[in-house]
């Protein structure tokens, strides 16, 4: 309405309209040059491609953040990030001994996530506290998460203490299935459509999730540094896959995916950096154990090289191992019959991530910058722009999952990114 | 029950005095600030904001049972 009573305007061309934009934001930008940076703009985008004759499975994701810094101790900032995801995936599983066609019953979904946050960081000479939140929805699923950091240096910047709390409130949608009912008489969701109202087929059920972390990072030379992190979880509420079934007899019989309720997660990482100067590259190496009272041991080695190629280009490789015991519960067939396979109590999954597994990644990352001069910006604007584009892959041995004795054929897979950030 | 007790306090003492002594320890270390040129550079920085580590740690986090543990900010550039 109000561009309607502007006529003058209206008729211009559009590129001149553009022009003018950018030459008024470029003036208001340069005029507050002399504060040093202002604003930092990240745009970002991943693509997850996971190849599979039958349950392939398809991720984009795109974000933006945008960090304003109105004073030198404070900045805050908002972004918004999304998960487009499409595939397929059996929504039946059964094992080794199951008499039910588990392939054709991969079934084609697509739903996107979407994320908005917000968030402010207070610097001070030594310190710094942090605080944000995120609301995350998509038909079936809705987060609420909060989170506060504070961190400090002492012994003369050699030694930096992190602390970090997250809490979160999480909803996710299922059949409308009573407390009391069975969990044998649980059914599965076939589509998303009517959660979150007041459809009486569908019901809301809530997840708590608390996260602790302490972070130590500690500089030993000029050239060697390295970072001790903990790390505890707890979750509580319905944790497993609504839209999965799993057969429990060997007559065919399916219910509804059933985890325990309560979950306990603990981590520790420790890493190293090293700055070899013979060979003008910065080298690191860490490892992660993992435990938690589904009883799942995780073990994570890491290992990157990150080495300048031109003063504006630096150039980074990286390679991962990872492998974890199975959850006490889980088994590839809960039809009874061998002791390998035999049911495990009051619970069952179809989750191939609580089966025994191993992965193996290999990566590299490309990061080139353009620092402006001083009193001049790259391309009239910013104070320096990067962008950076990158490759993973990622291979998973699933040691025992199948479906219906057959190995699925959707353990590889392939992650781009392509990320490009300017300070104004 | 006892025995179990006593074992779980003699492990809390044990994780406090290793935690004592290593943070002891990290008073030795003195970099001073003109020699921290290569400890502030990116590829020093043990949680540099980037986007591939953020798209690959979200892909992970949904192909693995485990979390937590990863990096947090820090690298020894004392820019604060």
């Amino acid at each position: 309405m109000f561009l309607r009573m502007m006529p003058s305007v209206g008729r211009l061309p559009r590129f001149r309209r553009w022009s003018g934009a950018l030459l008024g934001l470029s003036a208001l930008l340069s005029a507050t040059s002399a504060r040093a940076q202002v604003a930092t703009l990240d745009v970002n985008s991943g693509l997850f491609v996971e190849p599979s004759k039958r349950s392939g499975l398809t991720v984009v994701n795109p974000s933006a953040v945008l960090a304003v810094k109105p004073s030198n101790w404070l900045t805050v900032q908002g972004g918004y990030e999304a998960d487009i995801v499409s595939g397929a995936s059996e929504a039946v599983k059964g094992g080794r001994l199951s008499n039910v066609d588990i392939v054709t019953s991969a079934t084609h979904f697509s739903d996107t996530r979407h994320a908005f946050t917000g968030g402010f960081t207070v610097t001070r000479a030594t310190t710094h506290l942090s605080g944000s939140y995120t609301y995350g929805t998509e038909h079936d699923y809705r987060s609420n998460a909060f989170a506060v950091s504070a961190g400090t240096d002492f012994l003369q910047k050699n030694t930096q203490i992190e602390l970090s709390y997250g809490r979160g409130f999480d909803q996710v949608c299922t059949t409308a299935f009573a407390a009391s009912d069975a969990p044998s008489a649980r059914l599965a969701l076939d589509n998303s459509q009517g959660c979150f109202t007041n459809d009486k087929k569908r019901a809301s059920r809530e997840i708590s999730l608390n996260n602790f972390q302490v972070g130590w990072t500690q500089t030993w030379t000029p050239v060697f540094a390295t970072q001790m992190v903990l790390s505890a979880s707890l979750q509580n509420g319905f944790l497993g896959n609504p839209y999965r079934s799993v057969v429990i007899a060997s007559a065919g019989d399916q219910a509804l995916e059933n985890h325990p309720e309560n979950r306990a997660r603990g981590a520790l990482g420790l890493r190293g950096k090293y700055y070899l100067r013979s060979f003008k590259t910065a080298f690191s190496a860490g490892a992660r154990l993992y435990r938690d009272t589904w009883d799942i041991f995780g073990q994570t080695y890491e290992l990157d090289a990150e080495r300048y190629m031109l003063p504006w280009l630096r150039v980074l490789v990286r390679a991962r191992y990872y492998n974890q015991t199975k959850a006490l519960f889980w088994s590839d067939d809960y039809t009874g019959g061998e002791p390998a396979t035999g049911p495990r109590g009051q619970y069952w999954s179809g989750d191939r991530e609580l089966s025994p597994l191993s992965s193996y990644l290999l990566g590299a990352r490309a990061l080139a910058t353009r620092e402006g001069r001083p009193g001049q910006r790259v391309l009239g604007l910013f104070l320096s722009l990067s962008g950076s584009v990158s490759f993973d892959l990622l291979k998973t041995n699933l040691r025992d999952f199948t479906l219906g004795g057959r190995a699925p054929d959707d353990t590889l897979a392939l992650l781009w990114s392509l990320g490009l950030r300017g300070e104004f | 029950m006892k025995q179990l007790e006593i074992s779980v306090v003699r492990r809390a003492l044990a994780g406090v005095f290793a935690a004592a002594l290593l943070l002891a320890s990290a008073g030795c270390a003195t970099v001073r600030p003109e020699q921290r040129a290569i400890l502030a550079d990116p590829t020093m920085q043990f949680d540099e904001k980037s986007a591939d580590r953020a798209a690959l740690e979200h892909a992970l986090d949904n192909r693995e049972g485990s979390t937590g543990g990863g990096s947090v900010r820090g690298g020894g550039c004392g820019c604060n």
